[in-house]
């Protein structure tokens, strides 16, 4: 055995260790070793181990940063002094600088998180690149319609005979429930509710948190609940076989409970999914039930155009026959002579689940409300102008105050600086602003995102856990600062030292070119963005204020009326007779926009004639609607509760009417029938058209005005009161009494319909706000350009300022003298802005049916604004300049 | 260094460094303190204590010569400063101030 200490332990020790401690604590450590030997060598090595870990602690560990004493190193911290002592001199101009920055870059920071969460949609599940949804596009009677959810049918066949499937799963759309567990007496309303197929956690790689994903949906009135819906009834862990009575009268068990789906998904809003077999039609073989949205996950090398060709030969393999037993004389040929003539199509198509979000529009069944590529196209062409007008501000400073540093450089460049150690001295102090104004920025977007989040109706956060996110920031932060800092770092490092020094190295023109150009720029944006927010107010206010064709004012909506069962009539009588109560009417259907399907109408004598048959929409209404909603007629009468002929009667809306070809008045006796589908076509129901009701809109004035029928009927979940009053509190406290008397403990849920028609336009409005605050941004940071260059101007010209008061000018004259310059700027940028946001705004309202005509006042408003704002902010200074005593720039020279 | 304070530790050692003026390093001062303390005491704890009775200016250290002992490592001599001995001085006439206020209390044996 030796009696040297563990060579390992020595080698550890002698790596971490401080040099200039470390012979002293090798020194003691090796000499209490060697007094311990005698006793025990192998304990004494162990103990020496012990030593050096315990040695092993901050204050003795060296510093593994290499210093790096080289003249880079010690140039890089002298620029980085330099930079820190000019921002210290020049309070004012550093502030502007790094105020307009920051709000770009917050601005611009905002934006790239909006637009990381839209793309990100739908891409937290597994193999999401490899999972295409079924849609339906279907034109008949000259309306394309398209639609999320297709035959139910369609799953089975597609897995029995696609090749290239490798699994498929399948929802069933159904209404909101009310729920409760058990024991309890009080219902929740859950608003989205969805049928989904045993195959849902493994295809969209869903973890369940309790319960067993292979039988939580394959029994019969089972269900699961996402955590926060669970949370409502139990605590969730003993969620799991608890039974929940779902509308007051269906058992179901709780098989299992699932997290919340993630905001950015499709399914975001959905809490209770229920196993498909619930329903009734779940295997029904009818492929016109399109309550099924079907998805399908493809082999990783099979491709959407495939999918896409197998789809094409589905109609005539199955549609087509499965139609042949219910219309005689079908056949494949001639179905395709039908479409052949009349332009009439009905296909299914695939669209990818990473698409669904942004490339797709609202279509019938989507599952949640989409966003759009042009929100999002828009919102980055303002982020990066936000950007660019901040970076322009800071060049534009720079440049300007060069003036002031051109000693500098000269004295720097007899002293032997090269001109590259200059382009570095200027670059770092760009770099220092630039990374300055990042942290502003981000503190500032901090902030702002709970806000901001409330406008876009999003849920984003500053992701500060990703390192990814850091990394882009740094790269984005470097980027810019180079970008904004070397025009005025390569202008600056360019001055002959002797010129430089004999004052004759720059001329106040010297880049006055580039510097009139960029404000030019700023206030084109700023002009065109002011233009196109006073437009989309504009057609915002006309849309809102414009005659619906029914009244939509004092009237209280009930919801979940069908819960009431046959209390529903009860209680309506009871509310008709509350004073101030004018009438009550009973239907599902508001003219608010909602999802809607369509009916095919054939009037007699017509029958089974494609060109001849109008598909409209149905209303099943009673004989209050058309009072309480203040509908107007223009031919016939309305529904009568006398005439029990009446239930086979219809009212039609003029855009019905039109679509059949008749005037209002001719239309009035026709018979029309949808009854076509029956066996023993001489017993085909016909109805009678008995009014016409002038045109209103139920649909958002983006799209024109559908045709429309009304007819009588029973089923009903809501009520429409139509108040006399604008006590509004009174009588619904009375309402709401009534409601508890029949309702035997079901939450009592009303809002008034002129509230949810303004959330109709909740995109619009949402979107124009968002338009507001950026261009306030916008115009803000052009603004304070604008004060720093103005100001620098009369900072150099404060001599000749002085010299012309002295000699007679007036106040006016000089003011006049410093601000006209900017405002030829401003002039041209205007002249240049007007076309482009005239153009813009054209195409932005092509989008709706009803629109303003663009208002010429709006480009002379937002002309005057930019002359008035830049007036404001130049004639400060001006005045300033204009007013001081011209003792204080003249005494020393 | 602001922190002019001594731990209790800390006092110790600057006690051994006083009492061992010029010879003290640091095998010598933990063998000592185990006699007096008659307890295990681990070297590096007393490292700590000196780099930071040097820190706050309690004591200067030199290198001794070469010896035999210790694989040829020289030792680090440590050496009491006059701000080490007033520390020291402070702490003692605290401590004895304070003593002197006990009365006589009977513990009634």
């Amino acid at each position: 055995m030796n009696h040297f200490p563990p060579k390992y332990a020595l080698k550890f020790l002698r790596w971490f260790c401080r040099e200039d401690y470390l012979e002293e604590i090798e020194g003691d450590l090796v000499e209490v070793f060697e007094k311990r030997m005698p006793r025990s060598g192998f304990w004494a090595k162990v103990y020496f181990y012990w030593l050096v870990l315990r040695c092993f602690r901050p204050g003795f560990v060296k510093s593994f940063i290499k210093v790096n004493y080289s003249n880079t190193t010690i140039m890089f911290s002298n620029y980085l002094k330099v930079s820190w002592r000019n921002l210290l001199r020049q309070p004012f101009f550093s502030s502007l600088n790094i105020l307009g920055l920051s709000i770009g870059m917050a601005g611009a920071l905002i934006i790239g998180l909006f637009i990381h969460f839209e793309l990100s949609f739908n891409r937290s599940f597994a193999d999401s690149e490899r999972i295409f949804r079924v849609n339906i596009d279907n034109k008949i009677a000259g309306e394309v319609n398209e639609y999320a959810a297709v035959s139910g049918p369609l799953a089975n066949v597609m897995l029995r005979d696609f090749p290239h499937a490798e699994s498929i799963t399948r929802f069933r759309h159904t209404n909101s429930i009310f729920i409760r567990s058990e024991n309890a007496t009080h219902n929740v309303k859950e608003e989205q509710v969805v049928g989904a197929d045993s195959a849902f956690f493994s295809f969209f790689g869903i973890d369940l948190l309790y319960g067993d994903p292979h039988s939580a949906l394959s029994e019969v009135n089972s269900l699961v609940l996402t955590k926060s819906a669970a949370e409502k009834h139990f605590s969730i862990h003993e969620a799991v076989g608890q039974i929940m009575i779902l509308d007051n009268d269906q058992k179901y068990w709780v098989r299992g409970i699932i997290d919340d789906f993630p905001k950015n998904s499709l399914f975001r809003d959905y809490t209770v999914l229920i196993s498909i077999n619930s329903f009734d039609d779940y295997d029904s073989p009818a492929w016109n039930n399109w309550n099924f949205p079907t998805f399908i996950k493809l082999n990783p090398e099979a491709t959407k155009a495939q999918l896409d060709d197998y789809l094409a030969t589905v109609k005539e393999r199955y549609l087509i026959p499965w139609a042949m037993q219910f219309i005689p004389g079908l056949t494949i040929e001639s179905a395709q002579e039908q479409e052949r003539t009349t332009g009439n199509y009905m296909r299914f198509e695939s669209i990818a689940l990473t698409d669904i979000h942004l490339k797709s529009p609202n279509i019938s069944g989507e599952f949640s409300l989409n966003g759009d590529i042009k929100d999002v196209y828009i919102l980055s062409f303002i982020g990066l102008l936000l950007i660019f007008l901040a970076s322009v501000n800071f060049t534009n400073l720079s440049t300007a105050r060069s003036l002031n540093r051109v000693k500098e450089v000269g004295i720097r460049k007899t002293l032997g600086s090269h001109r590259k150690s200059l382009v570095h001295q200027f670059l770092v102090e760009s770099g220092l602003v630039s990374f300055l104004s990042m942290v502003l920025a981000l503190l500032l977007s901090f902030l702002v995102l709970p806000y901001f989040n409330y406008l876009s109706n999003r849920s984003l956060e500053i992701p500060a856990g990703q390192w990814q996110f850091w990394a882009v920031l740094l790269v984005a932060t470097l980027v810019l600062s180079s970008l904004s800092g070397s025009y005025p770092a390569l202008f600056l490092s360019r001055f002959s030292p002797i010129k430089a020094l004999k004052g004759q190295g720059v001329q106040p023109s010297n880049g006055a070119h580039i510097r009139s150009l960029l404000v030019i720029v700023q206030f084109m944006v700023s002009v065109f963005l002011i233009a196109s927010t006073l437009v989309v107010f504009q057609q915002l206010s006309f849309i809102r204020n414009k005659d619906l064709g029914f009244k939509k004012e004092q009237v209280v909506v009930l919801n979940d009326v069908q819960v009431l069962g046959n209390n529903a009539l009860t209680l309506k009588q009871e509310i008709e007779k509350l004073s101030n109560v004018k009438s009550v009417s009973l239907s599902s259907y508001l003219p608010t926009p909602s999802a809607r399907s369509g009916l095919t109408y054939f009037p007699e004598g017509h029958v089974f004639e494609p060109d001849k048959a109008i598909i409209i929409g149905q209303w099943e209404v009673d004989f209050d609607y058309l009072r309480t909603l203040g509908l107007e007629l223009v031919a016939g009468r309305d529904f009568d509760d006398k005439l029990k002929t009446d239930s086979s009667t219809v009212i039609l809306n003029e855009a019905a009417v039109a679509m059949l070809g008749k005037t209002p008045q001719s239309a009035i006796g026709l018979r029309l029938t949808q009854d076509f589908k029956r066996e023993d076509k001489e017993n085909m129901e016909f109805s009678t058209v008995i009014g016409v009701v002038k045109n209103f809109h139920f649909e958002t004035l983006r799209n024109s005005i559908d045709g429309l029928s009304l007819v009588l009927g029973k089923e009903a979940n809501r009520m429409m009161i139509k108040l006399e009053t604008t006590d509004y509190s009174k009588t619904l406290e009375k309402v709401e009494q009534h409601w508890a008397s029949v309702a035997d403990g079901q939450p009592f849920d009303y809002y008034f319909m002129d509230d949810s028609f303004a959330t109709t336009y909740d995109t619009e409005q949402r979107l124009s706000k968002m338009f507001i605050i950026f261009t306030l941004l916008s115009v803000f940071i052009a603004c304070l350009g604008l004060f720093g260059l103005a100001a620098f101007n009369v900072q150099r010209r404060s001599k000749e300022v002085s010299i012309r008061k002295i000699l007679g000018a007036s106040v006016f004259n000089i003011s006049v003298s410093l601000s006209a310059g900017f405002l030829r700027l401003v002039l041209l940028a205007i002249l240049l802005a007007t076309p482009l946001a005239w153009y813009a705004m054209n195409r932005w309202l092509q989008d709706f049916s009803y629109r303003i005509d663009l208002p010429l006042w709006v480009f002379v408003l937002s002309a005057i604004l930019a002359i008035g704002i830049s007036l404001l902010t130049v004639s400060y200074q001006s005045l300033r300049a204009a007013i001081r005593n011209p003792v204080h720039a003249i005494r020393n020279e | 260094m602001s922190d002019r304070t001594l731990g209790e530790f800390e006092e110790l050692v600057l006690l051994m460094v006083a009492a061992y003026h010029q010879a003290a390093y640091g095998v010598l001062i933990l063998e000592k303190l185990e006699q007096q303390l008659n307890r295990k005491l681990n070297i590096s704890a007393i490292h700590v204590a000196l780099k930071r009775l040097e820190g706050k200016g309690f004591v200067t250290s030199s290198y001794g010569g070469i010896t035999n002992e210790r694989g040829g490592r020289r030792k680090k001599l440590y050496a009491l400063t006059a701000a080490g001995k007033k520390a020291l001085d402070i702490n003692y006439e605290l401590r004895t101030g304070i003593y002197r206020q006990i009365p006589n209390i009977s513990f009634g044996q």
